[in-house]
């Protein structure tokens, strides 16, 4: 009878309570929204179900636990921890990003650049709202609609709220085709969303070559701290374009990237653990991040509104367009082109799009370099 | 070519080599106390003059095999012990030895005293090289130290610029250096509300980019006047001008359609490698993979 009392004291159900039923519910919803309205379900399956992972009712020291000393799901989590997982997702997504469009339109590039104005509006709010300068700068590239570059930051800049920042980076970045169609809509005219932009010109393999070398190097120069991400990032699109490595650029931008996305989604769900996830801050960091994307997406709009004041007519740009500043590429720049057609069905902005969007990549890397260096 | 091309490899490796091996240069004298009659103790409960090195660099380093002297014609005198899994040095990290000449006490009790010292010496593990020294200043109260006003910043040539005499000792910790606060806590005093940061860290990302865009555009416009003049040569001299009509986006979309499914279709690269793959025959048999053609021939045994 004392064995029976012994395991049933070992079981989840005997060590639960309401949070972690509650986490097992929010994990179940990621599942959901991921299978039943396929918001981003690469992400969301993996996440969702790490936190139904992460929340079983554990009898402590059985070391299985993700915050458990050498258990394999904490092996795992130490490439989010340590921020190894960040850099190798950045060779695959530069081994997949054609940057033609930006390489064709290189003012496209400053859109990029406005829309990261979401990371140091949500910095200084997080600053308001007592946050400590580092915690506010791991909170706030939030707004870079980035979750690698996320991890990457928050793993050194505020480890105790990675697990919320992530959860809420992957969760708006799901959402991203909620959030900034109603204020592209609010912040331009009707005449402005029938602007047609230029066809992009055809862009030579050698530009495309010589992209991310000089690319690297300028940025790098410029932001040192950003290499691990700026490093891979160009470094993966290199392999892709220089014609003469395609098996090390298929197997980065496929089997890699895919593996590193499971883990990552995985370990990162795992860490919601309740005790840990659910407080007061986590709801704040939640605010915080819905904040940086609204800022963000709006920045990015005004600031083609701003930019179209200096340019010709037959040279403006479909101010649709700057919401894909942020870099949840490619959904953002799927956004400007569907609420383009919306207003003129022949008004195809995704090309023109994706200059924005890739560019917003590189910004949020070189965001985040700023912020390691200001506050690591 | 070939050798020249492994000589190069094996150069770049033996630099490589002598790059790591160098992490003991990062160490510096960073602290001293000649005179100890009322601080630090030892784990002996001892008082005795100490110093104290400092790991100026973001990597371990492991000072097992490097020696500690205050005599230049004896740069080996105290070897400190290897194997001491104390002696790997964290990044930006202190260690403190006790000048007692007690060394039987252990791998952080030197042979030699600071009272009879001029000079203290920390020399490289091939025991000639001096990574750092300081002159030994006897002119101090006791229970005062001499240190650098920032870990591990100054010279190594034992003038001692960038030492001064501190107004607490600090065994085994920072000498109020640049690590004394962290940067968040620096940037919560000088700029609470985040206005300058903000202000900064856009204008560097605007910065990079807009560097990004200004080479782009040059690079644009070198590639735009390449193709222009590749396409006159192809003309032989013959430029035609043709006005193109005015493409809309449907024709676009639609001729983008049909080269994107001619290429998937026939499996065409946008730059054809020139390669030629061979792949595995599915079928069992081949006259490629058959024995029979491929084995020499069996020797025939005739019986008479």
């Amino acid at each position: 009878m004392s064995n029976l009392v012994q395991f049933w004291e070992y079981t989840g159900f005997a060590n639960c309570n309401f949070q972690y039923l509650l986490m097992i519910c929010i994990g179940l919803i990621f599942i959901y929204l991921a299978i039943k309205k396929d918001w981003e379900p690469m992400l969301l399956v993996p996440i969702g179900f790490g936190i139904i992972i992460g929340n079983i009712p554990l009898f402590p020291g059985l070391s299985v636990g993700v915050y458990e000393e050498g258990s394999v799901l904490n092996i795992l989590y130490q490439g989010v921890r340590q921020g190894w997982y960040p850099p190798l997702i950045f060779l695959g997504i530069g081994a997949m990003t054609d940057f033609s469009a930006l390489i064709s339109n290189p003012k496209l590039l400053l859109i990029g650049a406005a829309a990261q104005f979401g990371i140091f509006g949500a910095y200084a709010i997080a600053l308001l709202l007592g946050f400590t300068p580092a915690e506010a700068g791991a909170i706030g590239i939030i707004g870079g609609a980035d979750g690698p570059t996320a991890i990457f930051l928050s793993s050194r800049l505020a480890p105790d709220l990675m697990g919320a920042i992530a959860v809420s980076a992957y969760s708006y970045m799901a959402l991203v085709p909620v959030i900034q169609p109603p204020i592209m809509r609010l912040l331009t005219t009707e005449k402005e969303r029938l602007i047609r932009m230029k066809t992009p010109r055809a862009v030579s393999p050698t530009e495309k070559k010589i992209f991310p070398i000089v690319g690297f190097l300028l940025t790098a120069f410029i932001v040192p701290s950003g290499i691990p991400l700026l490093g891979m990032l160009f470094f993966g699109n290199l392999i892709k374009e220089s014609g003469v490595t395609r098996r090390l650029a298929e197997t980065a931008r496929g089997p890699l990237i895919d593996v590193i996305t499971i883990l990552i989604g995985i370990t990162v769900g795992c860490s919601t653990q309740a005790d840990k996830f659910l407080q007061w801050s986590s709801i704040k960091i939640f605010i915080l991040g819905f904040l940086s994307f609204v800022i963000a997406t709006t920045a990015g709009v005004a600031f083609v509104k701003f930019f179209n004041l200096f340019l010709k007519e037959g040279n403006k740009i479909n101010p649709l367009i700057g919401n894909a500043g942020v870099s949840a590429v490619p959904d953002a720049a799927r956004i400007s082109n569907n609420v383009g057609l919306e207003y003129d069905r022949t008004n195809y902005l995704l090309m023109h799009a994706m200059g924005p969007n890739v560019a917003g990549v590189i910004g949020s890397a070189v965001a985040a370099g700023i912020l390691l260096g200001f506050l690591a | 070519m070939k050798h020249i091309k492994s000589l190069l490899i094996a150069g770049l490796i033996l630099m490589g080599l002598n790059v790591s091996a160098q992490n003991q240069t990062d160490m510096r004298l960073n602290e001293y106390l000649v005179e100890n009659t009322n601080d630090f103790q030892d784990d002996f409960g001892q008082q005795n003059a100490w110093f104290e090195l400092f790991n100026t660099s973001y990597g371990t380093v492991n000072i097992g095999g490097c020696y500690l002297s205050n005599d230049i014609n004896n740069l080996q005198k105290y070897i400190i012990p290897k194997g001491d899994v104390l002696t790997a040095i964290k990044p930006r990290q202190h260690v403190l030895f006790w000048a007692d000449e007690q060394p039987f006490r252990g791998t952080f009790h030197v042979n030699f005293t600071l009272a009879e010292s001029d000079t203290i010496y920390f020399v490289s593990s091939d025991g000639r090289t001096i990574i750092d020294r300081i002159a030994v200043r006897k002119d101090i109260e006791p229970n005062v130290s001499v240190g650098r006003s920032q870990d591990g910043v100054g010279s190594n040539d034992g003038k001692g610029e960038g030492w001064q005499i501190m107004p607490n000792t600090s065994p085994s910790t920072n000498n109020a250096g640049v690590d004394a606060k962290s940067k968040s806590s620096i940037m919560a005093e000088q700029d609470p509300y985040g206005v300058l940061i903000a202000i900064t860290a856009m204008s560097v990302v605007f910065l990079a980019l807009i560097i990004l865009y200004f080479v782009f555009k040059f690079t644009g416009r070198l590639a735009i006047r390449n193709q222009q003049t590749r396409s006159d040569i192809a003309t032989e001299g013959k430029i035609e001008t043709v006005k193109a009509e005015e493409n809309t986006g449907e024709a676009i979309a639609a001729i983008s359609t049909a080269l994107y499914l001619y290429a998937v279709d026939n499996e065409a690269h946008d730059e054809e490698s020139f390669q030629i793959t061979m792949r595995h025959t599915d079928r069992s048999y081949s006259p490629w993979s058959s024995k029979i053609y491929t084995l020499r021939q069996a020797p025939q045994v005739k019986k008479n």
